[in-house]
């Protein structure tokens, strides 16, 4: 259906020329220089290569799948990287569900020509049997917010995406050799994709006023700037990509002190999608080591430190070792949410404004772990069940050893629930508490 | 007789809850709704004029857009938007923007079982976090039937695949009263057993399908406290959405 003229949104004149006046005195309507970069946030989801990018209110959510398929026939032996953009309508209300606009057509080509003419994503690992069977990786990418400057924040979020996917391992069997077995990631360990560089896209408006320059515009300046500028670059101060369709014409000095400019953001941006990667990498190591029951430590995920750091003092041997890295698994990356809310996950997504981050403002870790004696062990029995529900991880019993758990909850003041045991009410039920596992009050039907 | 499940909860427990509202900045409304690893993230876009052209323009009309997490949309979700949008028509008043058109937009992040359920508990959530005027909210579950006869409450994806038979039940979570006679009855019979929506698929009895409705209601009476506790009322922060 046609566009309704209730979604278009406006810009007043007003705001407009506050805008521009603004930027010929080096001012922008959310107090950042010209040439300065909004917070970027990059959390993982609990599948590998799913990610959730913020780029200041921008947010945009990457998902990486891959499927065996026939080869083109001019190129038997690389595999196929296609990307899928989705404007979806929650993001804007101008975006309309169905056929994709040209910002969305012109987004999905950009960010497409950035990876592939580039060649970061290294194909030929990707081919199994030449001309027969290769591996085509496909990136869905969903606007979810959008905050301006789509383009960056899709970017970013491909990029981490990539990096964290894992494909599952294959290898050739059956009489002649020529099928194809795919291992599940139980039996073996799926393997990354080989990246070569990160090509990192960096976006820059120009305005009427010819000097006026503006990196990662918000969608209050896109709609009143005269024209864009996207430059694709990565580390090492190579241009993939530059894109500038049409809009105001600009100074080629101009242009010239954008590009460098934009080399030296590349290079901080590429720095931070490398750490966030290296944190989520090293959690999912310690998610698949695997436990046994005496070393009852809990998912890297949740920061129960109290609670790991009792275990730590009563269980000896080498699981000491995996808690200690354990500790510095969470201490890094966790989150903490004493609200009303489940913290499931340190790499979920928890919307922004009710979570809560400890670590984030300096939370002293006595308080932390005082704070937290009161909780108890019932949050490891609930993690552990969550654990298990996964396939790799904690290979613990279903019914936690008792003893162990009594040894713990000695130091721990307000006792709770002991491992193990379902149905038992307990006092947590009525602390107004973030995990609950809703039990039945009257089992009236009978089980 | 005791089942064992996968993640050694009991045929009665529900995966942990967690909800989030206002994630979004654009939509006028906006909720995260997870349970377990199961995660749906819907939006809401508040009244916009004009109606589609089969609705009715004396009343408001609900338009629901679902967005699978990858991959091309086709009739499985459609249907998914029919069953959400029938079932939100029954909790908005629509009685008081005619002419108008309410957009919720689904999002799956992650699918591990009960999806349809979580989806309809986002979006009752993202509609409250719009302010969108609602007569009461809903609380979706979903129950299954393992193969012993047990029915097991929100069944992780694993589980629904293995079962013969499952179904996805909406109640409405209606204001409490203290006193037992306010509680609003329609011709007798208190509205809180009301039924807003019943998706089933598989074969199963008529006695197993009560049970079903029974366990699903006692655990959606859990849901509605939650719920209750969760989304309390904000401050609405700085900005306005309508700019």
């Amino acid at each position: 259906m046609e566009p309704r003229l209730a979604n278009t949104w406006r810009l007043t004149v007003n705001e407009k020329k506050f805008i521009e006046t603004a930027l010929q005195s080096d001012l922008r309507i959310d107090g950042r220089r010209p040439f300065e970069y909004r917070k970027i946030s990059i959390k993982f989801g609990r599948e590998d290569g799913s990610t959730e990018v913020q780029l200041g209110q921008t947010h945009v959510m990457g998902f990486v799948t891959a499927q065996l398929v026939q080869p083109y026939k001019d190129r038997p032996n690389e595999g196929t990287l296609s990307i899928f953009t989705e404007f979806s309508p929650m993001a804007d209300p101008s975006f309309e569900p169905g056929r994709p606009g040209e910002a969305a057509v012109e987004l999905g080509r950009v960010i497409d020509r950035g990876l592939r003419e580039s060649r970061a994503v290294d194909m030929e690992s990707l081919c199994v049997i030449s001309g027969k069977s290769v591996w085509s990786v496909r990136v869905d990418l969903h606007i979810l917010d959008n905050g301006g400057n789509l383009i960056d924040g899709a970017n970013i979020a491909a990029l981490a995406a990539l990096m964290t996917f894992r494909r599952p391992e294959c290898s050739l069997g059956g009489e002649d050799g020529q099928e194809v077995i795919v291992h599940p990631p139980e039996v073996r360990e799926p393997l990354p994709l080989i990246i070569h560089h990160l090509p990192i896209a960096v976006t820059f408006a120009f305005f009427s006023n010819e000097t006026s320059v503006v990196i990662d515009p918000t969608h209050y300046e896109e709609a009143v700037m005269g024209g864009r500028m996207t430059a694709t670059l990565n580390a090492n101060n190579d241009i993939c990509a530059i894109q500038k369709a049409g809009g105001e014409g600009v100074l080629q000095s101009v242009i010239m002190q954008c590009l460098r400019i934009a080399g030296q953001r590349a290079h901080d941006i590429t720095t931070k999608i490398k750490n966030a990667v290296e944190s989520y990498n090293t959690e999912r190591a310690l998610r698949k080591i695997k436990r046994h029951s005496n070393s009852v430590s809990l998912d890297v995920c949740d920061a129960d430190v109290d609670v790991v750091s009792e275990r730590s003092k009563l269980i000896p041997g080498k699981s000491i070792a995996d808690q200690s890295m354990d500790i510095e698994g969470e201490t890094k990356s966790s989150k903490q949410g004493q609200t009303s809310r489940i913290d499931g996950d340190a790499k979920n997504f928890i919307g922004g404004p009710s979570s809560w981050d400890p670590y984030a403002g300096g939370v002293n870790l006595d308080s932390l772990k005082a704070s937290l004696a009161s909780r108890g062990t019932s949050t490891p029995s609930r993690k552990e069940k969550y654990s298990r529900g996964e396939n790799m991880s904690c290979e613990a019993d279903p019914v936690e050893p008792p003893e162990d758990n009594s040894l713990a909850s000695s130091p721990i003041e307000a006792a709770k629930t002991p491992l193990g045991t379902n149905g038992e009410k307990t006092l947590k039920d009525a602390v107004k508490s973030k995990n609950k596992r809703k039990k039945k009050a009257s089992s009236a039907g009978g089980s | 007789m005791e089942i064992d499940r996968v993640d050694g909860r009991t045929a009665n427990q529900l995966r942990p809850l967690a909800c989030s509202r206002n994630i979004l900045n654009r939509a006028h409304g906006s909720a995260s709704w997870s349970q377990g690893d199961t995660k749906v993230l819907a939006a809401v876009y508040g009244p916009k004029a004009g109606t589609k052209k089969n609705e009715n323009p004396e009343k408001a009309c609900i338009e629901v857009i679902w967005k699978p997490k990858t991959g091309q949309i086709g009739k499985p979700e459609k249907e998914y938007e029919m069953i959400v949008k029938r079932t939100l028509q029954s909790i908005c008043v629509l009685t008081i923007n005619p002419n108008t058109t309410t957009s919720v937009i689904v999002q799956v992040v992650n699918d591990d079982g009960s999806l349809l359920p979580c989806a309809i508990n986002a979006a009752c959530a993202a509609l409250v976090d719009a302010g969108i005027p609602l007569k009461h909210l809903a609380v979706a579950i979903c129950c299954c039937l393992a193969d012993s006869g047990c029915v097991l409450l929100d069944p992780t994806k694993l589980e629904e695949q293995k079962t013969k038979a499952f179904a996805y039940l909406v109640f409405p979570n209606l204001t409490l009263s203290i006193l037992p006679e306010g509680s609003l009855k329609v011709e007798g019979e208190p509205v809180e057993q009301a039924i807003i929506t019943s998706v089933t698929q598989g074969a199963m009895s008529v006695d197993d399908y009560l049970r079903c409705l029974e366990r699903g209601r006692a655990a959606s009476a859990k849901m509605s406290a939650f719920l209750r506790r969760s989304l309390p009322l904000q401050n609405p922060s700085d900005s306005s959405k309508a700019g």
